[in-house]
């Protein structure tokens, strides 16, 4: 088990809000984590796609309703000058750091929750003629009750790999995605269980969703040491297809992605093969195995 | 509690007003096939509670319980 005084010796920054820094040797680690998943994303042939920080409210309705414990909302004064005045002759902050708001302007865009969401905005309204795969990656911002560093972070960085097809198309690219997984796993020596999992839906007992992901093998996580789910296979059927008019042979497109929360690996890289930077694998070589068998 | 042939009729009854012109039978993966789908579990779940005359505990729900009326008839049909 790592110990902050360890990720801190190799670079971790941890800001107890949730967030964590990264510098020397754990900020190469990340970088060869993130290149190594574009490497397997290079798969599927996928482009690389970058996104804002934010998304419109508008764009997530279903999120906000599903998750509101977990959002983050983008929020600002309202601009007219007097409100503004009020809020920088005032006290900015109150004792307990918190900001002293005057009037906020409406609230119309949130924090990235899933770095995937911004693909199916993105390629609204669109009739693919083949199957489409894109990879992209965001700072994703997520409330919990408590923080750990690397393990469960407020904002993290998450790559995902997404297939917009068919039903067998997206199938078939989950079963690929989680073989991949797995062999670049066994290359790097960081041994991993798939299981079924839910999302943290607020009121879970009457959410639809959740009651389907009980019932339906739609979920499953790549987990380390028994709970640590390092990455996830997600099969959104035509949630999102019929959600943004994306069309895959006449009908609502089926999604999947294979989502990895960066700081995570960087965890269990460290818990499987200690804090000598030496001692890491090379992922990007073993990417390239995994990508060529 | 309702015998297990009138809790079938309900559920083939129920299936259908969803399926629209698809032709249902029981061992059809209905949720995996798209013919029902998340929103209409809660009314489902609920339906089977009035049927059987139990309550369903969420929580222990398993993979499979309603891949077909034939799954929910060997999950929820008998005697809870």
């Amino acid at each position: 088990m790592n110990t902050l005084t360890e990720l801190t010796g190799i670079g971790l920054r941890w800001d107890p809000s949730g967030q964590a820094g990264l510098t020397g040797p754990l900020l190469a680690l990340a970088g060869d984590c993130d290149r190594a998943f574009q490497h397997l994303a290079s798969r599927w042939g996928c482009p690389e796609e970058a996104y804002a920080a934010t998304l419109p409210a508008a764009a997530l309705h279903g999120h906000l309703r599903s998750f509101p414990h977990q959002v983050t909302f983008a929020a600002a004064l309202d601009p007219a000058e007097s409100n503004l005045a009020e809020f920088a002759d005032g006290p900015v902050l109150d004792r307990s750091g918190a900001v002293a708001l005057t009037r906020t302007a409406p609230v119309t865009a949130v924090l990235t929750p899933a770095a995937c969401y911004h693909v199916y905005h993105a390629h609204r309204g669109e009739q693919l003629p083949a199957a489409a795969y894109v990879t992209t990656r965001n700072t994703c911002f997520r409330r919990e009750p408590r923080y750990e560093p690397l393990r469960r972070q407020w904002t993290f960085a998450m790559r995902e790999i997404v297939c917009l097809g068919t039903a067998e198309e997206a199938t078939s690219f989950l079963a690929e995605a989680r073989a991949a997984v797995d062999e670049f796993a066994r290359l790097i020596d960081l041994p991993l269980a798939w299981t079924p999992a839910t999302d943290p839906f607020f009121r879970p007992d009457h959410h639809p969703g959740h009651l389907l992901q009980r019932i339906q093998p739609v979920k499953h996580e790549a987990t380390y040491g028994g709970s640590l789910a390092l990455g996830s296979a997600n099969l959104h059927h035509d949630h999102f297809g019929s959600a943004f008019g994306i069309t895959r042979g006449g009908a609502p497109a089926t999604t999947a992605c294979l989502a990895f929360g960066v700081e995570r690996w960087l965890y269990a890289l460290v818990d499987r093969h200690g804090a000598e930077p030496g001692g890491w694998p090379d992922l990007l070589a073993a990417a390239g195995q995994a990508v060529a068998r | 509690m309702r015998s297990e042939t009138e809790i079938r009729a309900e559920l083939r009854t129920f299936v259908q007003r969803h399926a629209g012109q698809v032709a249902i039978t029981d061992d059809m993966p209905l949720f995996t096939l798209r013919v029902l789908r998340s929103v209409h579990l809660p009314e489902l779940i609920i339906l089977l509670e009035r049927l059987r005359g139990a309550p369903i505990d969420v929580e222990q729900l398993r993979m499979g319980d309603f891949d077909g009326i034939d799954a929910m008839m060997a999950s929820f049909g008998g005697k809870p």
